[in-house]
């Protein structure tokens, strides 16, 4: 894992959502309700990137076929059986720093759900 | 006494209203009928992921058969429901079995149009609704064969990208000027157009299917303007039509399908309906409307279960679909009857943005060619029946929820952010 710092806290607003690409890694950064989270910017049904989709209060929503996440766990919420890979946080001075492993340890996607 | 409730249509709507019905804690009698010999199933993969071999059965399964047998939910696959009695207060079964109902709710769906020309009853000419049907397709889809397509509503349109995939050549014979013309009008129509001859499907528009030539399998489609189309299959996806014949003669109000308030109450105590078949008044239209859409399925099946236990929620969601064609992602939100404008937001001819139908300023529905996230912030200002300027919608710099009354401020410009690789102390930078 390799630490990497992002930007200012102040920077990343309320509902607010980042793409961004961190050590090779494509990453979405979101403050959901003044709490930091990142997460692979990949949806597990088809791969989509998250960062087209839509964050409205705790839930981020994929945008190609409506997919629904706990922004806050990463847990789904609708399908329940689903989770985004999520990576560790941390704010020091006002810095947002996320914590990446290498390209290449994070696991291949494979399509989850039905159509 | 305990309660029975009887579910006709073992289908997604159906399947959904039982599974609520659990979830919501009813501890009576469920009983779940359907014609097919399968649980309920969805359908939107029979004409995509499963057409083209990429899903397996299982997957389209709403619920696996234990799981019905552990809730209690009593079940009857592969038999045919023929009649509501309203009077001894029975569901009538083909097998002459009678079962008994507290509350019912009618999910039968709807049945594929016939298009009665000579011809029809050859062999090798399929319609798409069950997994029976998309096996039958999926069997002849190979690259050499040629197939002939009778419309081109979102049916043809996904089973001819389908084919495609398989190498099958496909030529499709559409009444309208467009595919999708009645839902979506010309000039939307035109970009499937487009899209579908980039991948080189033949299409004859403004014509029908005359007659099916053959001797025992049909070899040739002659359309309305003579033209003869050789072929090896045909699939016919003409339209559809609510099944409602289960409450004919019941004093239940069919028009264009049962007829229900948003509570998904027909005028008839105790009975309910929901899904493809339920013509049912929506509160942000002010009006009747039927939708054949998967989310309606569901949310329609989820709503009707609650309210036969006495919620009394009404069902008003913005309906929303969407159609996977080749590598488009479209999805579609609201309901139009008509309109009188229409907005582009973004390029249609790079096929990536939103199309507005609007009524007097407002967004009655809007379709977006990849670009499902306005799909969903459009979907409060449907429902809110917000007026809006046509000129904000063009503008691309505009979030489109800062168009709902009352909205926070929302920004649009993001800085450039550049991660900075740090070394934790005692760590040395990579």
């Amino acid at each position: 894992m390799q630490r990497y710092e992002i930007m200012p806290f102040d920077d990343l607003w309320i509902g607010e959502m980042l793409d961004v690409e961190v050590g090779g890694v494509k990453i979405l950064l979101l403050n959901v309700e003044d709490e930091v989270r990142a997460y692979l910017d990949r949806c597990p049904h088809r791969a989509s990137a998250l960062s087209e989709g839509n964050l409205e209060g705790l839930t981020l929503t994929c945008a190609t076929h409506l997919w629904e996440f706990n922004a806050l766990t990463g847990r789904g919420i609708n399908p329940e059986s689903s989770e985004l890979i999520r990576f560790p946080v941390h704010i020091e001075n006002g810095m947002i720093y996320v914590e990446v492993p290498e390209a290449g340890a994070i696991p291949q996607h494979v399509d989850q759900g039905e159509d | 006494m305990q309660q029975q409730f009887v579910i006709v249509g073992a289908n997604l709507a159906g399947g959904i209203a039982a599974i609520t019905l659990r979830e919501e804690g009813f501890d009576g009698e469920i009983v779940l009928i359907g014609a097919e010999p399968y649980p309920p199933y969805e359908r939107p993969p029979l004409s995509k992921e499963y057409l083209q071999g990429k899903k397996p059965f299982e997957e389209a399964l709403l619920k696996p058969d234990s799981f019905y047998v552990d809730h209690n939910i009593h079940t009857q696959f592969g038999v045919r429901a023929t009649r509501i009695d309203t009077r001894e207060q029975v569901v009538e079964l083909e097998d002459g079995d009678r079962v008994p109902y507290h509350k019912v709710l009618v999910t039968t769906g709807v049945r594929n149009r016939r298009l009665r020309v000579p011809g029809a009853d050859l062999e090798g000419i399929y319609e798409l609704r069950t997994v029976a049907d998309s096996d039958r397709i999926r069997a002849e889809s190979r690259g050499g064969q040629r197939a002939v397509l009778a419309g081109m509503g979102f049916i043809g349109c996904e089973v001819a990208a389908s084919l495609r995939y398989h190498g099958v050549d496909v030529t499709v014979v559409e009444f309208f000027k467009t595919p999708l013309f009645r839902v979506l009008g010309e000039q939307v129509g035109r970009v499937f157009e487009a899209f579908h001859r980039e991948q080189g499907v033949q299409m004859f528009f403004e014509e029908s299917v005359a007659a099916f030539e053959g001797t025992r399998r049909v070899r040739r489609v002659v359309t309305s303007t003579g033209r003869r189309l050789e072929c090896d299959f045909v699939v016919v996806g003409v339209g559809v039509e609510p099944v409602t014949d289960i409450v004919a003669g019941s004093g239940v109000k069919i028009e264009n399908g049962i007829v229900v308030d948003e509570y998904c109450q027909t005028n008839v105590e105790g009975i309910y309906a929901a899904g493809d078949v339920a013509n049912h008044f929506h509160p942000v239209f002010g009006r009747l409307i039927r939708v054949e859409h998967w989310q309606n399925a569901i949310h329609q099946g989820r709503a009707a279960a609650r309210n036969m236990l006495g919620k009394r929620e009404p069902y008003e969601d913005v309906h929303w679909f969407w159609s996977d064609q080749y590598n488009y992602n479209v999805q579609y939100a609201g309901f139009h009857g008509g309109w009188d404008d229409l907005v582009v937001r973004g390029s249609l001819d790079e096929r990536t943005g939103v199309v507005f139908y609007m009524q007097e300023q407002r967004i009655a529905a809007a379709i977006a060619f990849n670009h499902g996230r306005d799909v969903q912030r459009v979907m409060p200002l449907i429902k809110a029946r917000v007026q809006v300027d046509p000129a904000t919608l063009r503008d691309e710099n505009v979030d489109l929820r800062s168009l709902m009354p009352g909205a926070k401020p929302i920004r649009t410009h993001q800085h450039r952010v550049v991660p900075r690789p740090v070394a934790r102390p005692g760590e040395e930078v990579r």
